[in-house]
């Protein structure tokens, strides 16, 4: 559904892209995760159309975002960082608005406007203004904005930034029943809990290049770090460790009452059962899962946030 | 305590260009001008430009001929002759403040040293360089034809070519109200094309850059805008100036509204052009205060052009205020008909469009380009 090739774009000699290729398949959620700076803004801004691109292609259905701008316009909804609404208008009024601009027909900018509003959960506050919204509300009628013309891609570029929890769950809902319908989707972020909870695939990003790109599987494999527990008890003798040795497959290693056994969760409760079969009395259980950040961090030497 | 926050508030200050700007060449550009425009400025060695004035001579005898060369050789005036219909119509529609005319009999009057029969016909819109004028030539005459005391001295009569009637404006009104108008009309105008610049900070250019819209159909779109407003804002000033003050705007209202047409897209697309010169809104009040004062100042909205010096008055044409102006001089004062001032609108129609082109070029480098 979406190809882009080999795309570069720099400013002032500063490579914002650098030559990067990927595919989205339908009804996929595509992430792009990497810190700030990484280029997943300059890469949104060619895939709207907003940003040439210096080298490369991007075609969405066969369609070139230059080339056949006007009917690519059509085929894409974004939403921007930014909150890109008028304040002093109402929601309705912006939604008539923004929609007018796609040359949508009155009446059926009028059931659009109803639906959208409904998915976002806002019919009840369509008539009041803008600036009268908390953070949460206007980032999810900034997602309302960009779905009137019921695009078949979305473009996301980091749209939670700044708001809180329960919001951010109900834009991710949002978001899900949208894929539901089969909606394309491609969000970036730089929170990998985002991506984790929400994409198909992802590719990770940092000095405008892409370092790994797949499913999160996928990009588990690409690490030599295992996932691992982590037990404390009260306390733990060699004997202890040996005796566990024997009775579970996994690696252990141990210093004074602290246990690290490379397994996953699921082997959790096995594990609890051989202690108490040895009467060790745990104090604490920590779970190091082998999570983005921890990619990120092996792909890069960088903090996701740094 | 009390230093050191006055050291950063200094620091504060000095990193703002804007407001060095604001601060210093503003009021350095505003003095230069009004010096020049008060006489204030004379080179010692070098005398100022001499005062154009047209002559007719129907008396064509020696008497007449002679003296209008000794007026002449007056360093302060250029007498230039004229035919007499030729120089009425020059000075009716405001290219030159006055004439003066020899009747004929004026050899036979200096012989018998009756009344002369000379006359200085004037633009009343240039009420002071006539006195200028009235007053050079008056000190010519009483000289060159030995007189000059209290009781011997030559009178010129004085007539303006435009009589003032109950149904026409006073220049110093349509002065006031033209140049006020148009003056405040581009701050207004500076204030909505910044909006555009509010956009762009807002995010909202972006989302209308990323919709199926051509960036030339926002810049026409936000210059629409302006225009509208523009109409509605000097129609309500003339409307006032009727309401209040008496000027028959209904005099001519077809030739009023297109002029005020013209002036609007000229001042739509000044508007635009400035705010296309600039990257942010701090920028824009720096820069739009800065040629507005001075477009106005050299353009006739605080000065009337007449006041100024010859060089100034040709520099002035180079500003909106001063089409703008002369345009209402020439329905309310003037009276001339609409296809006489076509071409002030022709200027400043040809203003808005090479605006127009620039501000295009501009805005794609300026105010679109997304990083």
């Amino acid at each position: 559904m979406i190809q882009v090739q080999n795309l570069s774009k720099s400013f002032q000699n500063i490579d914002a892209v650098n030559d990067i290729s990927f595919t989205i398949e339908k009804g996929e959620i595509f992430g792009f995760l990497g810190p700030n700076g990484a280029g997943k803004s300059t890469t949104l801004h060619m895939m709207s159309a907003l940003l040439k691109s210096d080298t490369g292609t991007i075609h969405i259905e066969g369609k070139n975002s230059h080339e056949n701008a006007e009917a690519y316009k059509h085929l894409i909804g974004v939403v921007p960082q930014e909150i890109s609404l008028y304040e002093d208008l109402s929601a309705y009024n912006n939604l008539i608005f923004w929609g007018k601009l796609y040359r949508i027909p009155p009446r059926k900018l009028k059931d659009s406007i109803h639906t959208t509003l409904e998915l976002i959960g806002l019919l009840d506050r369509k008539d009041d203004l803008i600036k009268t919204y908390s953070g949460g509300m206007k980032r999810r009628i900034n997602i309302a904005a960009a779905l009137l013309h019921n695009p078949k891609v979305l473009l996301m570029d980091e749209p939670t930034v700044g708001i809180d929890p329960q919001s951010r769950n109900h834009i991710f809902e949002v978001i899900e029943t949208l894929n539901a319908q089969g909606m394309t989707i491609v969000y970036t972020t730089h929170y990998m809990e985002e991506v984790e909870r929400l994409c198909d695939r992802i590719a990770i990003i940092d000095s405008g290049k892409i370092i790994a790109q797949g499913t999160q599987s996928q990009l588990k494999e690409l690490v030599q770090t295992k996932e691992n527990i982590q037990f404390e008890f009260h306390s733990l003798s060699e004997t202890h460790v040996t005796q566990l040795r024997q009775l579970l497959p996994y690696t252990m290693t141990h210093t004074k009452n602290k246990l690290l056994v490379e397994s996953t969760v699921n082997e959790l409760s096995t594990i609890i059962t051989a202690s108490n079969k040895l009467q060790l009395q745990i104090k604490d259980i920590h779970l190091n899962k082998v999570n983005l950040e921890a990619i990120f961090l092996s792909l890069t030497g960088k903090q996701l946030r740094d | 305590m009390i230093l050191t926050i006055l050291k950063k508030d200094l620091r504060l200050y000095f990193s703002d260009k804007k407001g060095i700007v604001i601060t210093f060449l503003l009021p350095i550009i505003m003095i230069t001008l009004f010096a020049f425009a008060f006489g204030g400025v004379v080179k010692k060695k070098s005398a100022p430009k001499p005062i154009s004035v047209l002559v007719v001579d129907k008396d064509v005898t020696t008497a007449s001929q002679a003296l209008i060369t000794k007026l002449n050789a007056i360093p302060a005036i250029d007498l230039i002759p004229t035919e007499e219909e030729e120089a009425l119509t020059l000075v009716r529609k405001g290219k030159n403040t006055a004439v003066l005319l020899f009747g004929k009999g004026f050899s036979e009057a200096v012989a018998t040293d009756t009344k002369l029969p000379i006359e200085l016909k004037y633009d009343a819109a240039r009420d002071l360089q006539m006195q200028i004028i009235h007053s050079i030539l008056k000190e010519g005459f009483n000289y060159h034809l030995g007189k000059g005391d209290v009781i011997n001295t030559v009178t010129i009569n004085t007539t303006s070519v435009i009589k003032e009637a109950s149904t026409k404006a006073h220049p110093g009104l349509v002065q006031a109200v033209g140049g006020t108008a148009i003056m405040m009309l581009l701050f207004s105008i500076a204030a909505i094309g910044g909006g555009l610049l509010d956009e762009k900070e807002a995010g909202t250019l972006k989302r209308l850059l990323i919709a199926p819209v051509k960036p030339f159909d926002i810049l026409l779109s936000k210059m629409g805008t302006a225009m509208v407003v523009s109409i509605l804002q000097l129609t309500a000033m003339f409307v006032f100036a009727w309401l209040a003050f008496g000027l028959p705007i209904f005099m001519d209202i077809v030739t009023l509204l297109l002029l005020i047409f013209c002036i609007s897209f000229a001042v739509s697309s000044f508007g635009v052009f400035l705010v296309s010169t600039v990257k942010t809104r701090q920028q824009l009040q720096g820069m739009s205060t800065l040629i507005i004062i001075l477009m106005s100042a050299i353009g006739g909205s605080m000065i009337p052009i007449s006041m100024m010096p010859a060089f100034m008055q040709n520099i002035a044409v180079i500003s909106v205020n001063y089409w703008g102006i002369e345009g209402f001089f020439d329905i309310f004062w003037r009276q001339l008909p609409l296809l006489e001032i076509l071409p002030k609108m022709g200027i400043l129609l040809a203003i808005g469009l090479g605006m127009t082109l620039i501000s295009s070029l501009l805005f794609k480098k300026n105010i679109i380009a997304i990083e």
